[in-house]
């Protein structure tokens, strides 16, 4: 076979040589019968011409051997490759739409589909793989989900057994660099020496941790992240071996790593526990309840996560009865191990599995579309094929052609298509960003590329199979009625075509309704009550460097001047600081607390809430409306009565029915010994979405940045006019009064609700523009289908209308012929998306799969452009003449 | 010259050749004249379509082609059986062997 097929590929080139070796094996034969019949005793030239005659026709005999010889496949493969170029070119209009539409159709599905395999397909980016597992930790009795371990806690997760062959630890924080030419905040990983092994992450510079690094005493190291690398020092490979001083200490470069995802989070930095002040103080290290630690692991080999369970669970159980203070039986335990995999992915998933479904109908959508123009062509091409078939042309000759024009078709549909993927690349990643860590893998290479190939090929088969199914008549019997070119084409086309359209109007159906509930979701996103106002305010960090700044009395004096210098400065309306952010995509910073004059209760089982510092214009400046009481004020200082404000829901919460300003809450200092601090409750303030969108308002207590002063800070400005403005004033301010305070994370809150928005947004965005493409091409597909049939029945239309139907009750019955479709089309689409509705159930908020009124409005929109589509042609049926109609007929 | 010639059945050419070819290779003009020679002149090979069966014989791969030296030393195409070719040509000589038998019984019945 192969043999075959080179002799194939190499006969167009050697075309010459093979018909001068026929020649001469020709000519042989001849002198070898004309020297026979010489000694049978004929005179020479009678030996020849009896030879000859013998023979037959030479040229003959030669025609007949290049036919079966080996040049005919791929010569008649080139012909008509040729011959449909020609007759695309020959045809414009349908190249140009037929290939339009296919380009999107799989351009569509070639960018969705590298995002699935670069996110969700394609095997992890570390050495570690599948074995990877993150520790989670749950305690639902005490409102703890996904919290954090603390160092005893990973001493005994190290200790308790042999499922995992390596565990390590992980927390991140920023602190101050210093030694660039401005101070830079840097978010530094603080982890386990063994992190990167366990990983299986190699540096693309130097070397990552030692064992031994992570303990007391040893030299502070930093691995630099790749984007940090690049960003910062330009790539510069001798950076390796610098040092840098971050909290009063010198810190040696030893490597770079390579570009692996922001995963689980996105450090610039790396450094060993033993670098870390806080993870290193003695009081952390032996604190069971320190809990800031994540842990990761890595199963032995072989190992399942099952094992792994059973384990955990063990450790819990023994944790319970070694330490019951710490975990009560109460408040339920529970370490689980989660695949790094669902980790990074199983935000994306739904997503990205609704756009692959989405595009996929895309596809089948286009590809109806296109076979439905391909059969109104074929019906205009019936004449030339006939001909071409009694000139000689094999029907299945015939059938090749035409399958390779819809390969033709889509193999430049897939390029195209490649084209507009590649374009779109940039947009998705940013996009997939907002979904996953992985969104850097996202390329349009190797398998993207193979599948891009293997759907456009499909698509081509599939159209050339049309053809095929929609007509067994001969072709010859068209020939010889001399059909009309508008003749219909057979009933079983018209019926063909007539499945198309029921088809794409399903489909587009199904498209819409996924778009109308996903635009829903956004609209009733967007409409969900912040607590606060997002005009005209700039945030920025201003997170203060603890080892310039360890005093309180330093921060209280940094910030109180911060603030006395911005709300000076000319277009500012007020300004104001805070530990976080509203909308932040952190996790609540929880604390206990006691409720003045109620039974006492154990430390564990407490309240909780969220605290929160803030400054007094904070309220003002964010516009929370104060709904008791008063706000925080510059007269609560240290020396001052300490207060608290609380919000609406906590108030709700504990005071239910009472009114809770004047009460006290406790707070219990560090140590069980430490005397409790009362707090007055001098205010109530509405509630506020401080960790994103969609969790539900936190219980919050407001301090006074005053009375706890600290080391996270927020700054919010608001100005009265652009804020972006007032980033340079802002960024002068911070400057003044610490010149080795990094400030940095500029954005209005504006940015920050968008941001939130973002995702839900893009992905509605995606589904309207799938959508419109669908119902753009159903409709033309319609019209055409529609039009078509009118066309064909002219001479009955003349009929009817010169027997007395009045031309309304023509086109009422035209635009039934049509609507029949739809309304088959509408049925099943409807079907279709309940069917579905699963698919995108986890995307929407607060609408439901099967929303009626989205689905209702859907029907009637499609159903009124589909009408639309039908009354053109339909109108067009009884505007010609009735006699003109007939006679031309 | 017997004038008694019988044209050969459509498609038995083929196995003709294959068997022609079976002990050794030959040239066209050798292959007309030993099937001739051996059917003691019965078969008369039509020489306008050997040369199109041997194309379409080597095209399906059971016999090979080679340029090569004939009796009377003069460049002459050589053809040959291939493996395949061997196979085939056993397939064929059994289901001829069923078809004449079968034929033979039917015209042997009365």
């Amino acid at each position: 076979m192969l043999k075959r097929i080179v002799s194939t590929m190499k006969s167009p080139f050697e075309g010459k040589r093979m018909e001068s070796d026929l020649d001469e094996e020709l000519r042989f034969h001849v002198e070898r019968e004309t020297e026979e019949n010489v000694r049978r005793g004929l005179r020479p030239d009678e030996a020849r011409t009896q030879a000859l005659r013998r023979f037959g026709g030479v040229e003959k005999t030669k025609e007949e051997c290049r036919d079966a010889g080996r040049a005919v496949w791929l010569e008649s493969f080139l012909q008509d490759v040729r011959y449909a170029g020609r007759s695309l070119r020959k045809n414009p209009g349908y190249a140009a739409a037929a290939v339009l539409t296919l380009a999107l159709g799989i351009g569509a599905n070639t960018a969705i589909f590298s995002v699935v395999y670069g996110v969700l397909l394609q095997s992890l980016p570390y050495g570690g793989g599948e074995r990877l597992v993150r520790l989670r930790v749950d305690a639902p009795g005490a409102g703890i989900t996904d919290g954090r371990f603390s160092p005893p806690e990973m001493n005994d997760l190290r200790g308790s057994g042999d499922a995992f062959d390596a565990v390590s630890e992980y927390h991140s924080m920023w602190f101050v660099l210093l030694g660039r030419p401005e101070p830079e905040r840097v978010q530094t990983g603080v982890v386990s020496a063994n992190f990167f092994d366990l990983l299986g992450v190699r540096p693309i510079l130097g070397r990552t941790f030692r064992t031994g690094e992570d303990q007391h005493g040893a030299e502070a190291v930093l691995v630099l992240s790749n984007s940090y690398w690049l960003r910062s020092f330009g790539g510069d490979p001798s950076v390796v071996g610098r040092v840098f001083r971050m909290n009063d200490r010198p810190h040696t470069v030893i490597g770079v790593l390579p570009p692996i995802p922001g995963y689980p989070e996105d450090n610039d930095v790396y450094m060993p526990v033993s670098a870390c002040p806080f993870r290193a103080d003695p009081d952390t290290e032996n604190n069971r309840d320190a809990g800031m630690l994540r842990a990761f692991a890595r199963l032995k080999p072989g190992g399942t996560l099952g094992g792994a369970q059973a384990q955990l669970n063990g450790l819990v159980k023994r944790l319970e009865h070694d330490h019951p203070g710490n975990y009560p039986a109460s408040i339920h335990v529970a370490v689980a191990p989660i695949p790094l995999r669902d980790e990074l992915t199983a935000q994306a998933r739904p997503t990205f599995l609704l756009l692959s479904g989405m595009v996929g109908l895309v596809l089948l959508l286009a590809c109806a579309s296109v076979a439905n123009l391909s059969l109104a062509r074929l019906v205009r091409r019936e004449k030339e094929l006939a001909l071409r078939s009694a000139l000689g042309a094999s029907r299945r000759r015939l059938a090749r052609q035409l399958l390779t024009e819809s390969l033709l078709v889509a193999l430049t549909g897939g390029v195209l298509g490649l084209v507009l993927a590649v374009g779109c690349r940039q947009l998705l990643v940013m996009f997939a960003a907002r979904l996953t860590p992985r969104a850097s893998e996202i390329a349009i290479e190797g398998p993207v590329l193979l599948f891009t190939l293997g759907v456009s090929l499909l698509v081509g088969l599939a159209l050339g199979l049309v053809p095929a199914l929609s007509s067994r008549r001969s072709l010859v019997s068209a020939l010889q009625e001399g059909r009309d070119t508008s003749a219909p084409g057979g009933p079983a086309r018209v019926k063909l075509r007539g499945l198309l359209v029921v088809a794409q109007v399903a489909i587009s159906f199904v498209l819409l309704a996924g778009a109308g509930l996903m635009l829903r979701t956004l609209w009733k996103l967007a409409q969900i009550d912040l607590g606060f106002k997002t005009e005209r305010v700039l945030t920025s960090r201003v997170d203060l460097n603890f080892s310039r700044y360890p005093e309180d009395a330093q921060k209280r004096d940094f910030q109180t001047r911060l603030l006395d210098k911005l709300s000076t400065e000319p277009g500012v309306v007020s300004a104001a600081l805070a530990g976080n952010f509203p909308l932040s995509d952190r996790g609540p910073a929880n604390g206990r607390f006691r409720i003045e004059g109620r039974p006492g209760a154990a430390p564990e089982n407490l309240p909780v809430a969220d605290f929160q510092r803030a400054s007094s214009d904070y309220f003002k400046t964010i516009g929370v409306p104060i709904l008791r009481g008063r706000g925080l004020s510059n007269a609560d200082r240290q020396d001052a009565p300490k207060v608290a404000v609380i919000s609406e829901s906590l108030a709700r919460h504990f005071w239910p029915g009472e009114d809770p300003v004047g009460r006290r809450i406790g707070l219990d200092g560090q140590h069980p010994t430490d005397e409790i601090t009362w707090l007055a409750v001098v205010g109530v303030v509405g509630d506020v979405r401080q960790y994103g969108l969609l969790k539900p308002p936190t219980e919050q207590i407001y301090l006074s940045m005053l009375q706890y002063p600290g080391l996270s800070t927020t700054c919010f400005v608001r100005t009265s006019s652009e804020p972006r403005a007032l980033e340079r004033a802002v960024r002068a301010a911070v400057h003044t009064i610490g010149p080795e305070q990094p400030v940095d994370r500029f954005r209005t809150l504006e940015e920050i609700h968008e941001g939130a928005l973002a995702s839900p947004r893009l992905t509605a965005t995606l589904l309207v523009l799938f959508a419109g493409l669908a119902l753009a091409i159903t409709a033309t597909g319609i019209a055409g289908v529609i039009g078509f049939s009118v066309g064909a029945r002219r001479r009955e239309f003349g009929i009817r209308m010169a027997l007395g139907a009045l031309p309304r009750a023509v086109r009422a019955m035209v635009l039934f012929q049509g609507m029949r479709l739809v309304a088959v089309g509408l049925g099943i689409g409807l079907a279709g998306a309940f069917l579905l509705s699963r698919l995108w159930s986890g995307l929407l908020y607060d609408v439901a799969p099967t929303d009626p009124v989205t689905y209702a409005a859907v029907a009637l929109g499609l159903g009124a452009v589909a009408a639309a589509a039908c009354f053109l042609p339909a109108r067009r049926a009884t505007s010609v003449d009735p006699m003109v109609a007939l006679r031309n007929g | 010259m017997p004038t008694e010639r019988t044209d050969l059945l459509q498609g038995t050419l083929d196995v003709l050749i294959l068997k022609t070819l079976a002990p050794a290779a030959m040239h066209g003009w050798g292959i007309a004249q030993r099937i001739q020679q051996v059917s003691e002149d019965v078969l008369a090979v039509n020489q306008g379509s050997l040369y199109p069966a041997l194309h379409r014989l080597e095209e399906k791969g059971w016999i090979a082609a080679e340029w090569g030296s004939s009796e009377n030393n003069r460049r002459a195409r050589f053809y040959s059986l291939t493996r395949a070719g061997r196979r085939q040509l056993a397939e064929e000589t059994e289901s001829w062997e069923r078809f004449a038998a079968a034929v033979g019984r039917v015209l042997a019945a009365t």
